[in-house]
């Protein structure tokens, strides 16, 4: 996902002289082009986040179309106030991009989980907040991105995430249907798209045909399409790999929470912990049971449920 | 010494007169006025940070900022972000003084739904550069913005103005850092070295350290004036080497709520909130009516 944001960024910059892009001294190599190509367009901030948000609203100000980019703890969280007040408050058209998004960075400890980022970045008015699955939604949902008069955050991962093909559009704001189905409805966001895929191919193979949505858009919820699965599916199943405060399904718990008649929410995901022990991310998905796996466990478990009833 | 040595070796440019010396003096007088009136009928304190800068706003508005209410938004004006946001009624004072709003509205100030929060806000006042409250962030935002001006070849210059307790912020010394690297030389920060902060003294709380030398470690040009001086403060300005590779940045000293004698340099008057009597008394010794209530305001 890293190259293609830097592959795109290289495209929209190329068709846009007020793209500007700021690094807080990370992506070693992965924007050498950029920096070759546009010079004083590329800064790099140090490692200094604050300075590089305050400096990316300046540029904001004075029309610039800035993008900052850090690894998605430190983008979200060390700078968070600068975001706050120097983005969201005066409503600027500025892109947060977090590299390396929920548990990329596993192994690297805490301080480079980013399972707060899409709760962090949501909880501020005006912020859309994206975590596309693959390669191709990074590239389609940038420029749709640079498109907004407010701001965004970006949550990708780092490289040699598996892709995955489906026939809908990438369109930000709206699920995208990977997979048809019914009864039970599987809804991923970031890069669990491709591992919920994985589950659903393993029951497909045992007759349990769930429908697999992945909700890159997290903010604002496509809620059009989940009341379009009432009545039509029984158990939504929602897969992140984020705390289980504001994120995903958070959000789609909110929506179910104001209707009368709406299907059961099932949560998969890491729970309200630390993650320690330096654990690579696949044991981490295992034990957390949110893996292929787990999700697959989950959707037998809602399918036969419905058949019992 | 050295410093009257070096002005006389860099001559002055600027013709005053003593009636214009009168003129800036008498406004800043008015000015002062105008905020102890706002903060009593307002019932909103920060005298003392909104008056220790009167005499720096007076230059830089009055004097030396290249800016038109006429044209607030003209592409090529300075830019000025007042950081210390808390400071912000003596800014609403001189901005409705050169008719950048009606005068009027300074009698709203910290109303509900008003144009003029106790904090600046761009949407409340759109003609403000930039919103304030939170400590740290103006300078970050002015190298972005110079930084982009650069780009476009827009020569215009950026003035922030910066509480010495806002120096406590770390991010105000990423954004030196940041300033020097990049040489955002049209880059100004003046510090309101008021010496008071909401419940302590700076220096104590800074351990006693020269923020001129700590900008200058940085990289950039730094000096020291008598910030409650406006004359000193124009001949600063005027002697700045904007455009010579290096931000620059004066450290003010001032005196917190300068100009009224019986609430200067108290921590007390941080938040404190004028009586009836503490407002009558301060206009009589001020000797000047708020600018707001002058006939034909």
């Amino acid at each position: 996902m890293r190259k293609a944001f830097a592959d795109s960024l290289l495209n929209l910059a190329a068709g846009n002289s007020r793209i500007i892009f700021l690094t807080g001294d990370l992506g070693f190599q992965v924007f050498d082009e950029f920096h070759a190509r546009f010079g004083s367009r590329y800064i790099n901030a140090g490692i200094a986040e604050a300075q590089m948000v305050c400096a990316a609203a300046g540029l904001a100000k004075e029309g610039w179309r800035p993008l900052v980019y850090s690894i998605a703890s430190f983008a979200t969280g060390r700078a968070f106030e600068q975001i706050r007040v120097n983005i969201a408050y005066p409503h600027l058209p500025v892109v947060v991009v977090g590299a390396g998004g929920g548990y990329t960075y596993a192994s690297s400890g805490v301080t480079h989980h980013a399972a707060e980022d899409l709760a962090l970045m949501s909880l501020l008015p005006g912020m859309t907040v994206v975590a596309p699955g693959d390669a191709h939604e990074v590239t389609e949902l940038l420029p749709q991105l640079l498109q907004l008069g407010g701001p965004s955050y970006i949550r990708i991962g780092r490289y040699g995430e598996a892709t995955y093909q489906a026939d809908a559009p990438v369109e930000l704001g709206r699920a995208r249907l990977l997979r048809p189905g019914e009864q039970v409805a599987l809804i991923s966001t970031g890069d669990l798209a491709s591992v919920t895929l994985q589950a659903a191919r393993q029951l497909g193979a045992e007759g349990i045909h769930p429908v697999v949505y992945q909700m890159h858009t997290v903010k604002p919820l496509d809620t059009a399409t989940l009341d379009e699965l009432v009545g039509r599916v029984e158990t939504l199943i929602v897969v992140e790999e984020h705390g289980p405060l504001g994120g995903l399904a958070t959000a789609v718990g909110t929506w179910r929470a104001a209707r009368r008649e709406a299907p059961r929410v099932v949560r998969l995901g890491p729970p309200d912990a630390l993650a320690l022990g330096s654990l690579d991310r696949e044991t981490l998905r295992h034990r957390w049971e949110y893996d292929a796996d787990a999700i697959a466990q989950a959707c037998r478990a809602a399918w036969s449920g419905r058949e019992r009833g | 010494m050295a410093r009257e040595r070096q002005m006389a070796v860099a001559g002055s440019n600027r013709k005053t007169t003593q009636a214009d010396r009168d003129w800036l003096a008498r406004k800043a007088r008015q000015v002062r006025a105008t905020c102890v009136q706002m903060a009593h009928d307002g019932r909103e304190g920060h005298l003392s940070s909104s008056m220790s800068c009167v005499d720096v706003l007076v230059a830089l508005y009055y004097r030396w900022l290249r800016i038109s209410p006429d044209q607030p938004g003209d592409p090529g004006r300075d830019r000025f972000i007042l950081s210390k946001g808390h400071g912000c009624a003596s800014l609403y004072a001189v901005l409705a003084d050169r008719g950048f709003f009606p005068k009027a509205w300074l009698d709203l100030y910290a109303r509900n739904d008003t144009p003029l929060g106790n904090h600046s806000c761009i949407h409340a006042l759109p003609v403000l550069e930039w919103s304030a409250g939170s400590l740290g962030h103006g300078l970050g935002v002015a190298c972005g913005m110079l930084y982009g001006l650069r780009l476009d070849q827009n020569p215009a210059r950026a003035v922030v103005l910066l509480g010495d307790g806002e120096c406590n912020e770390g991010s105000v010394w990423e954004s030196a850092t940041f300033a020097a690297a990049h040489r955002l030389d049209r880059l100004v920060a003046i510090v309101d070295e008021n010496g008071i902060q909401a419940v302590g003294r700076s220096k104590e709380l800074m351990g006693h350290t020269s923020l001129e030398e700590k900008f200058r470690a940085f990289g950039w040009y730094a000096r020291c004036i008598d910030g409650n001086d406006i004359q000193e403060v124009l001949q600063a300005l005027e002697e700045l080497p904007i455009g010579q590779g290096r931000p620059c940045a004066l450290i003010a000293r001032t005196v917190g709520a300068a100009g009224v004698r019986f609430m200067e340099d108290q921590v007390l008057w941080h938040y404190r909130v004028p009586s009836e009597e503490d407002l009558a008394r301060a206009l009589e010794e001020l000797g000047e009516l708020p600018i707001h209530k002058e006939q034909g305001s």
